[in-house]
Order: structure tokens, then C-alpha cells, then sequence
């Protein structure tokens, strides 16, 4: 796993945001970048080379399923390993983010290490 | 078929190199299914529709992590391609898949609706803990709270947002987001009972959200509520770090989450359905026939579904209406634009249509506008008159208001009366949407509050009396409106014991309403009950204090010029049945003559008309003239004595009498002619004529002229004279 490589976290709760960063740098990132919506990421992602997209589903302006589908839709982004956090008890929302690309989903709460093991299946 | 070949053949591909755990992978599996799903409507063949199904379940759990063996997917993907090749080559199918199915553990009928149930987490008896703070947590726990606090007073505002606008999804996802954030990180921080109170709070919003639920101002002060309760724990959080001490946790939490929780289940019950849905339930079409007319809009977009279900001669076109019926049912939350308006500018605009509508008709009838003999005259008078009156209900339709918020009222006093009596009520109501004339409702929440409360102090029983005789342990009130003509009828029903004849005639009799020898129907005798001053109930109670007799509601709804009526069944309980106008601004009534007036009665007040006889006419010495009709002396009153004009009929028997009712009591009018029944509407005379008896109010009739509407009561009381004034202190002295 490379840990080298850019990774962008998107929620609008920045507790959240710094749950996640924690994880990442628990297990080595240091490259991270934010954003507060999707479409603060996608700024993110024409400013910066992206390794990989963890994304909350439920953010106002646009939302994770709309980030997933704007960056599969993207010659330059779709490769994007793409996580999405879900909430509990939320299947359908699993199903459809796996229809439209999905690289993995990551079930709320999670201790760090299903995070990671979901990271090492993602970035190998 | 050949796509279907196409998408078999990459399916099988993806899942020879599927991983564990490629999501995206399976993803894409997932799509192919559903596209062959789409396209095989030309395959129909169950073997293969079950096995996809299958499949596609199987695939879901592998996606949710809920099984890692890959084995019956691959077995299920080379049958699948089996079965296919078969059916290419126009072979029978006759594998036999149920092993297959039951390794993929497909349940026939549920495996397309299978959702996750969400187990309700039941509450548990709280403890108050004191909860201490990991040192790794402490930084991350500081930005919960001042971002969660953050966001909690921003949700008060986007509250105030919510009840001016209950129907804005922006708004409710405003206020749904805080509270789902606050939950996912109140987890990570083993917050529990924060955790509990958000999740129910975000899942009462997700309701709201799917219009499961309305949002009214119980459901905001809830939410305002359980902000206030997370605000309070997540600032002991913030004490606690200050101080760098343990969290105190001494908030209850249960009672607030349980009632958050029992109106998420009740909306559970209530989500949107479709049509198909809704006939299946009731059993109208088979889920088949449903799929089958689903396939066929889409090969032609826009057509409704229950146009195609009558089309293929499946269910009748009752059936589709009484199923949309049902449908609108569960449709909440729709409002319309509205405007507020000053109701003093809507009288203004009824009082103007209504003089509107006198000019037309003045103008219609005027001499030089009938002569003319003018097409194009005669086209736009006709115009005018259908314009004229359109306007007129569209004003009157303005004043209406659904009689749903009253009706609601009646939700929390019955909960209130059926605590205090210990008795359980349960309030059933129907008809909440009929629509009524505001004024008239702001005057029907005081008799309706009366006589539900009579209802469950009186009408129904104690628990152990229902229980002694069989009945239920709860009992129902029912509340119904409805329309019936031109008036509104609210019933108020109860499964109590029912009316007590004997004990009113022993009643009765005792205050010399009746005599021995009068022989009164069930209805007469019930509806006794309204005279003044009469309850057979002696005790006091709490609920319904001292027996302010049913006169009250009678009284307050004839003000409404409405009725009311009883009917009750020993032991089964009582219904009252109250009869309104739609509207006070209109008024039915009989149009009569008297010498060169014409009057109106208004028709509530009739009872029945007829040419006496010369032998049903007599004088009764100190009461004056009477007539007998079925069997009963009417006091009789010459309408042409009491305005002072010259009738045509001397003799009673050379005109007409007409019998009304006015608070139980009944008169003969006599008068010259009917005209015929009309719906006149009401003008007020003026000031300067206010204070005449009898006259209620003035109506512009077709001719131009004005006609009087009479008030009866005043009528009663011109010709009873001094007769009333006895009545009033013999009255007085029973009391």
C-alpha cells in the first residue's frame, strides 16, 4: 500500500473530516486534502493529483453519490479509487454506489481497523 | 437476446477475475443483471427470471459483506448461461435450479423486496454514568463540541424556516444533516446516549423527509426539544474537557427517544404506495398482472398504469379510482400557495358579490333589457349571469376553511378527558377535508368540546362496567363530517351505554314537559335531552361539572341556524347528528306570500304546510286561536297581524298554514301562497332596522324585490307576548 499518495477526504463536519485524517495518519498518510461538499471537491481534485476520494453520502450542495457519479464520469478522474462512508441500516445507498463505481464502502462507526483492512483491499 | 448474450457473456468474465471485495467489479455485475432484466421481458421464462433474481440478491450480500463464499455465484452464472443457450435454440428448459436457489438462499416472493429491517433498539434503563475521556479522543472530542453546538443553533433557526414552509425538502435536509452528523461522530466517540437521541431524531426527519410524516408544530417542538436535550449533554462533554474530569451523565433521555421513537413507528405504517402496490394488497390484480402493465408503459411513456390494467380488461375502472382513492390518502404534505388575507376584506368581498348579484338580476329583468329583443344583448346578459355567479361561489368558497384543525382540537381533549376518567377513549375521524364556513366553525368548537365530553363522562362506561357487559376494554368516539346538499353534516358517535329512555320520561315528567298520556316516539323522547335545565345526571364529576344541559349545544348551533339530533341505542352508545348551513351567507328557505310581501322561512325551521280544515281550526279561551294537526293543538299566528299588512286569507282555512319548530316548540303560520323553495342570499338590512322582531335579515328575490327572511324565535316572541315571559319564570322556578 503507498502510502505516499494524495488522498481527499470530503464531508461537511469537520469532526468527521479529522476522524478520518486521524485514521489516515494512524496508518501512515500525511498527504491529505479536504473539502466540505462535492463540489468543493471537485475543485480539489483539477487543483491537485489525487490517490484516492473518501466521501461521505450526505452533504449539502452535492452530496457523495453525485461526487461518484461526476468523477466516474470524468475521463481524467474516473480511475479514482473511490470509498464511500455510509451510514448504518443504509443498503440501498450501498447498492447504489456500488451501480455507479464504487471502489469500496465504508460502514458508520468504524473502528481503525476496518478502515484500514478497507484500504489495504483498495489500494492493495 | 443477442444483448442479453453480450451482457451473460461479460458477466461471466468479470466473474472469473472477481476478487474479493471488487466492489466495483461486482457493480458492474449488478448493471449487466439489470439491463438483462429490462431486455428479457422478451425471454419470459420463470427458470431464468428466478435465477437472476437470485443472483442479484447473492451479489448484494457479498456487497454488504454478509457472506465471502464465491462458489454459488459462479455456479449460478454457468447455469444462468445454460438455461440461455437452451432457450436460444428454442430447446425446453427443464433444469432443475431449487438447489441452486436455496445455495443462493433465494426466497421466492421476498428476495425482490427484501429490506433490512431495522431492528428499534428498545430502550434501556439508563444509568447515569460517569464516562471518561480517552486521551486520544481529547482533541477530536473538542471539535465535536463546538462544531456540533454550532450546528444545533443553527438548526433552531432553519426550524423557524420549517414552520412558516413545512413542505420545503431544503429546509428539512438542513435540519436532517446536523443530527446525522452528530450521531456518526457521537459513535466514534462511544457518546451513547447523544448517539441514540440524534439517531431517532435524524430517523423522525427522514419521515418527514419521505412525507411519512407532517410536519405540524408537535413534530417541530419535538425537534426543538431534542435539540435542547443534545445542546445539554454535548455541553456537560465540554465541561468535562475543561475541567478534565469524567463526563457527567445525569440526563434522562428515555422518555424524549421513546416518544421521538413512537411517531417514527407510526410513520413507518404510512409511506407513500404505489397504485400497483395498493391492488395487489387488496387483492384486485395479481403482482403479475402489475408487471405486465408495467412492461407495457414502458413501451408507451405517459400512460397511466390503471388506464392499462382497465385496457387489458384486468380490474374495472372502479376499482383503479377507489385505489387512487386510497393512494391520495397516503399523498401528505402537499399544501398549496396560500395567501393570508384580512377576513374582514373577505366579508367586504362577499357582502359586494352578493349586492353584485341583486344589480344583475335587477338588470336582467329590467324592461328595456327584456324588450330589446337584442341576440347579442340576450348573449352577454347570459354571460354575465354565469360570470356573476361563478364569482359569487368562488367568494363564498373563499370564506370556507376544512373543519380539520377543529376536529384536531377534539384529538387532545379527548386524550385529557379519557386520563382523567380513567377510562380508555380512542378518537376515529373521518371527513377531516369537508369545508366549512369559518364563521361557523370558530362557533362549533364550544357545542363539540360539550358534547364530547358528555360522551365520555356519561356515554361511556368504566373499563370494568364495558368489561362486565362484554364490550371492549377500549372504547371509540368517531367523528365524521360530511356533506349532504347544501349542508354540512358532523357526527358525533360513541360505543358507550347509550341513552337511558326511562330514566328521561321519569325525567321529563317530573318537570311537567310531558304527561302520562302522551305517547312520543324514541326520537322525541332522546332528543329531550335538550331542553333547558334537564340532565339525569345528578352527580358532579370533574369532567363535565355541573349537568349544563344539552340546551347549550342546542341553542349555540341553531345560532348557526343548524339542528340537532340524537340517536342512541341501549347499550351500543349515542350518535349526535348536527346539520349546518354550508355557508351563513346563504340560506335555503320557503319562499311564501302574505297580501302583496313575500316572505322567506328559512326551510330548517319547517316542519310541514297544509290547508287546514275547517274543523282543525278552534279559539281556546286565554290562548287564542289553535290548530290541530295530528292529533296536537299548534298555536296559530297570522303572519299579516305580525308585520301589519293585508292578507288575503280571513278564514285560516282560505290559505295556507306552515308549521315550524323553533327550540322544541311549534306554531302554525297561516299564510296566503308557497311560491317554491329558494337559496336566497342573506343581506343585512341596515342599521336603522336592526331591531325589528322577527325579521332576520333581507334577500334580493328574482323579481328585484326585497324579500324578508324570518327569524322565528322573534316571530314566537311577537305573538307569545307576555306568554314568553311566563314560561321564562316558570322556568326559572324549576331551576
Amino acid at each position: 500500500m503507498d502510502v505516499g499518495i494524495k488522498v481527499l477526504v470530503v464531508d461537511d463536519f469537520s469532526t468527521m473530516r479529522k476522524i478520518i485524517k486521524n485514521n489516515l495518519k494512524g496508518m501512515g498518510f500525511n498527504n491529505i486534502v479536504e473539502a466540505e461538499n462535492g463540489q468543493k471537491a471537485l475543485e480539489e481534485l483539477k487543483k491537485e493529483s489525487v490517490g484516492l476520494i473518501i466521501s461521505d453520502w450526505n452533504m449539502p450542495v452535492m452530496n457523495g453519490i453525485e461526487l461518484l457519479k461526476a468523477v466516474r464520469g470524468d475521463v481524467e478522474f474516473k480511475s479514482i479509487p473511490f470509498i464511500m462512508i455510509t451510514a448504518e441500516g443504509q443498503k440501498d445507498n450501498v447498492m447504489a454506489a456500488a451501480k455507479a463505481g464504487v471502489t469500496n464502502s465504508v460502514v458508520k462507526p468504524f473502528t481503525p481497523d476496518t478502515f484500514s483492512e478497507k484500504l489495504q483491499k483498495v489500494l492493495g | 437476446m443477442e444483448k442479453i448474450g453480450n451482457h451473460l457473456q461479460a458477466i461471466s468474465l468479470e466473474v472469473v477475475t472477481l476478487a474479493d471485495q471488487d466492489i466495483a467489479a461486482m457493480g458492474k455485475i449488478l448493471n449487466y443483471f439489470e439491463e438483462i432484466e429490462e431486455a428479457f421481458g422478451s425471454i419470459d421464462n420463470p427458470v431464468f427470471s428466478d435465477l437472476i433474481k437470485a443472483l442479484m440478491g447473492y451479489l448484494e450480500r457479498i456487497i454488504m459483506a454478509e457472506t465471502e463464499d464465491m462458489t454459488p455465484l459462479e455456479e449460478g452464472i454457468e447455469c444462468l448461461q445454460k438455461i440461455f443457450r437452451s432457450l436460444k435454440n428454442e430447446e425446453d428448459v427443464n433444469d432443475d435450479v431449487s438447489g441452486l436457489l436455496e445455495a443462493l438462499r433465494y426466497e421466492k416472493s421476498d428476495a425482490v423486496k427484501e429490506e433490512d429491517i431495522r431492528t428499534e433498539d428498545l430502550p434501556e434503563a439508563e444509568t447515569n454514568a460517569l464516562i471518561e475521556i480517552r486521551a486520544e479522543d481529547r482533541e477530536i472530542m473538542g471539535d465535536f463540541v463546538l462544531e456540533s453546538l454550532d450546528n444545533l443553533s443553527a438548526i433552531e433557526i432553519s426550524l423557524i424556516d420549517l414552520e412558516q414552509d413545512p413542505s420545503d425538502v431544503e429546509t428539512i435536509n438542513a435540519i436532517f444533516r446536523p443530527f446525522h452528523t452528530i450521531k456518526g461522530v457521537s459513535s466514534f466517540l462511544n457518546l451513547e446516549k447523544i448517539n441514540k437521541l440524534a439517531h431517532s431524531s435524524e430517523n423522525l426527519l427522514d419521515h418527514a423527509r419521505n412525507r411519512a410524516i407532517q410536519i405540524d408544530a408537535g413534530i417541530i417542538d419535538i425537534i426543538l426539544e431534542s435539540v435542547d436535550m443534545l445542546k445539554k449533554m454535548i455541553q456537560n462533554v465540554h465541561g468535562a474537557l475543561e475541567s478534565g474530569s469524567v463526563i457527567e451523565d445525569n440526563i434522562t433521555t428515555v422518555d424524549l427517544t421513546q416518544r421521538i421513537e413512537a411517531l417514527n413507528t407510526r410513520a413507518s405504517g404510512t409511506e407513500e404506495k404505489t397504485l400497483g402496490a395498493i391492488l395487489v394488497e387488496s387483492g384486485s390484480v395479481s403482482p403479475e398482472d402489475i408487471k405486465v402493465s408495467l412492461e407495457r408503459q414502458k413501451e408507451e411513456p405517459g400512460k397511466k398504469i390503471g388506464e392499462i390494467l382497465v385496457e387489458q380488461k384486468k380490474i374495472d375502472s372502479k376499482t383503479v379510482i377507489s385505489g387512487l382513492r386510497e393512494q391520495k390518502k397516503f399523498k401528505h404534505g402537499q399544501i398549496e400557495l396560500q395567501v393570508k388575507v384580512d377576513t374582514k376584506k373577505l366579508d367586504n368581498l362577499v357582502d359586494l358579490t352578493g349586492e353584485l348579484v341583486i344589480n344583475q338580476a335587477m338588470l336582467k329583468q329590467n324592461n328595456t333589457i327584456v324588450l330589446a329583443n337584442d341576440q347579442k344583448l340576450y348573449h352577454t346578459m347570459n354571460q354575465l349571469t354565469q360570470i356573476t355567479s361563478s364569482l359569487q361561489k368562488t367568494a363564498m368558497a373563499m370564506r370556507m376553511v376544512p373543519i380539520k384543525a377543529t376536529f384536531q382540537k377534539m384529538v387532545r381533549l379527548v386524550r385529557d378527558l379519557a386520563k382523567k376518567s380513567g377510562k380508555e377513549v380512542a378518537l376515529e375521524m373521518s371527513g377531516e377535508d369537508t369545508e366549512i364556513d369559518r364563521n361557523v366553525v370558530e362557533e362549533l368548537y364550544e357545542p363539540m368540546v360539550h358534547m364530547i365530553r358528555n360522551a365520555i363522562d356519561h356515554g361511556i362506561e368504566s373499563i370494568e362496567d364495558r368489561e362486565n357487559v362484554g364490550k371492549k376494554k377500549s372504547s371509540t368516539i368517531n367523528l365524521r363530517a360530511y356533506q349532504r346538499g347544501s349542508n354540512i353534516i358532523i357526527e358525533i358517535e360513541d360505543d358507550g351505554r347509550g341513552l337511558n329512555k326511562d330514566r328521561i320520561l321519569e325525567k321529563a315528567k317530573s318537570k311537567n314537559l310531558i304527561t302520562d298520556n302522551m305517547k312520543l316516539t324514541n326520537s322525541e323522547i332522546y332528543n329531550m335531552i335538550f331542553h333547558a335545565g334537564f340532565s339525569t345526571v345528578k352527580s358532579v364529576t370533574d369532567v363535565s361539572g355541573r349537568g349544563v344541559g344539552m340546551d347549550v349545544v342546542k341553542k349555540a348551533i341553531e345560532k348557526l341556524r343548524g339542528r340537532v339530533e340524537i340517536d342512541s341505542r341501549p347499550g351500543h352508545g349515542s350518535k349526535f347528528l348536527i346539520s349546518l348551513p354550508l355557508t351563513l351567507a346563504i340560506i335555503e328557505g320557503m319562499l311564501v306570500r302574505v297580501g302583496h310581501d313575500k316572505y322567506i322561512i328559512p326551510t330548517l325551521a319547517i316542519r310541514e304546510s297544509f290547508r287546514p280544515e275547517k274543523d282543525q281550526y278552534s279559539t281556546i279561551k286565554q290562548k287564542g286561536e289553535m290548530i290541530l294537526s295530528r292529533g296536537r293543538l299548534i298555536p296559530l299566528i297570522r303572519l299579516d297581524q305580525i308585520f301589519s299588512v293585508k292578507g288575503d286569507a280571513e278564514k285560516p282555512w282560505e290559505g295556507l298554514v306552515v308549521t315550524v319548530e323553533n327550540d322544541g316548540e311549534k306554531r302554525c303560520l297561516l299564510l296566503d301562497e308557497l311560491l317554491g323553495k329558494e337559496e336566497v342570499v342573506i343581506k343585512s338590512i341596515g342599521q336603522y332596522m336592526k331591531s325589528v322582531k322577527g325579521i332576520a335579515g333581507g334577500a334580493i328575490l328574482g323579481d328585484g324585490r326585497v324579500g324578508l327572511i324570518l327569524d322565528i324565535s322573534g316571530i314566537f316572541e311577537i305573538a307569545n307576548g307576555s306568554a314568553v315571559k311566563r314560561v321564562e319564570v316558570e322556568e326559572g322556578i324549576i331551576q
